[in-house]
């Protein structure tokens, strides 16, 4: 997150200011990707190249603080990714909330990461367990940095629905860790 | 660092929705228990790979293509910006100065204004008079007034023969190819529709080379700047000039 200096640095780079604009680019980019790596897995490049693309275009008009920023982004990747879904085949969407951990898929892979020293790619690996909507919750919360009226307007959902979804998929976390004895 | 497993719950209580918000909002000394999952959000936020950083150049390339060229940094530069428009106004100066020069030879020769030896050339040549006299010479009567510029009258060569009466200043040849405004042959801004102000110069020569790229000149005058000559030109700056009037010699 930028914080104080945001509104001066968009400004300049709506100016046309490249170099103003890389810092925005840099500041969000890693965010971006990691959470494309978890709702599109192998696509996550190609995709926020379109993404920054779009952001580039209507970057003049843009207005609001960094929070809007954020989601402006977050919410063109997003739209990004399903257009590509849709394009190719749909997977069976299973109700995975009824699951238990230890029946989350990769499970056993997550137990394996768990005992290394924990990783950026470990982490999300460990993220990509959980049921998509906790998984996505999670991420745009701590990743992306978005509050949780952001969020629920990002993915349609009420505030509510996004908190609930917030606090199972970390107890799902916490279950992982504890049964793969992550260490500290 | 040995494995040590923790139990679900170490101290047997729940985990509450203040220590799993507390989590979101990055305090991890808020719910011990959960140092686990703490750490997973942490590394979630961990400082960039070079490989995520690795699709900058593209998104610069995607910014310069939508803003044009690059842009300095806030602060810097405005240079470039303003040079552009300084370089046009220079190449526009020049082209009106060297039409001006040929429009001014040419109403010269039509007013019988140049030396000797190349009024008749210019006689042979496209038909101007020639009348061979004592006062064809350099410095001939009055020389036409500077041509104003349009914009900012920065007349690139020959811009300090402005003064009509001084420059009584050998053009070389006395033609007004020396000068921007050759008009000074004919002191009448014929043509030199660029010298349609030139008159209240003439006598002034302070203009500044500007040349006014008004094609309209002086009434009756018969080309935009007289660039392409009048045979019928003569009359009138023979009217206008002084044509005996002694050179004034810087």
């Amino acid at each position: 997150m930028i914080g104080e200096e945001f509104a001066s640095l968009l400004a300049a780079a709506q100016g046309g200011s490249e170099a103003d604009f890389s810092l925005l680019w840099r500041d969000t980019n890693p965010a971006l990707l990691r959470y494309l790596r978890v709702i599109a897995p192998g696509a996550e490049e190609d995709i926020a190249a379109e993404a920054w693309l779009q952001v580039v275009r209507g970057l003049r008009s843009f207005r609001g603080d960094e929070q809007a920023w954020r989601a402006w982004l977050f919410t063109t990747a997003r739209r990004r990714a399903i257009d590509l879904a849709r394009h190719r085949s749909r997977r069976p969407e299973a109700p995975l909330d009824d699951l238990t951990a230890a029946q989350l898929p990769g499970i056993e892979d997550s137990a394996e990461i768990a005992l290394e020293r924990l990783s950026t790619a470990a982490a999300i690996a460990l993220v990509s367990g959980l049921p998509r909507l906790q998984a996505e919750v999670i991420l745009l919360r701590v990743v992306a940095g978005l509050d949780t009226e952001s969020v629920a307007r990002l993915l349609r959902k009420s505030p509510g629905a996004v908190r609930v979804a917030a606090h199972r998929g970390l107890r799902r976390l916490a279950q992982i860790t504890a049964d793969a004895g992550v260490t500290l | 660092m040995p494995n040590i497993p923790l139990p679900p719950c170490q101290d047997g209580s729940p985990v509450t929705d203040a220590d799993l918000a507390a989590l979101l909002a990055g305090k991890r000394d808020a719910a011990l228990r959960l140092q686990p999952v703490a750490d997973v959000l942490a590394a979630l936020t961990a400082e960039p790979s070079p490989g995520e950083l690795a699709g900058e150049a593209r998104a610069l390339a995607e910014f310069r293509q939508q803003n044009g060229a690059p842009v300095p940094r806030r602060g810097a530069h405005r240079g470039a910006a303003k040079r552009a428009p300084r370089l046009g106004t220079k190449v526009t100066v020049a082209a009106t100065g060297m039409a001006v020069l040929v429009g001014g030879a040419t109403t010269a020769a039509f007013a019988n204004m140049l030396p000797a030896p190349i009024q008749r050339l210019a006689h042979d040549a496209i038909g101007a008079p020639y009348e061979p006299s004592p006062q064809h010479g350099p410095a001939r009567g009055k020389p036409a007034p500077p041509v104003p510029l349009a914009s900012h009258g920065t007349v690139t060569q020959g811009a300090k023969t402005r003064s009509p009466g001084r420059h009584s200043k050998p053009h070389p040849a006395g033609t007004p190819a020396a000068s921007p405004h050759g008009q000074d042959q004919q002191g009448s801004g014929q043509g030199q529709g660029q010298q349609g102000s030139g008159q209240s110069q003439e006598p002034q020569g302070d203009d500044q080379g500007q040349a006014n790229p008004d094609p309209q000149g002086r009434p009756g005058d018969p080309h935009p700047a007289g660039l392409l000559g009048n045979p019928h030109a003569s009359a009138r700056p023979a009217a206008r000039h002084a044509p005996h009037r002694p050179p004034m010699n810087p």
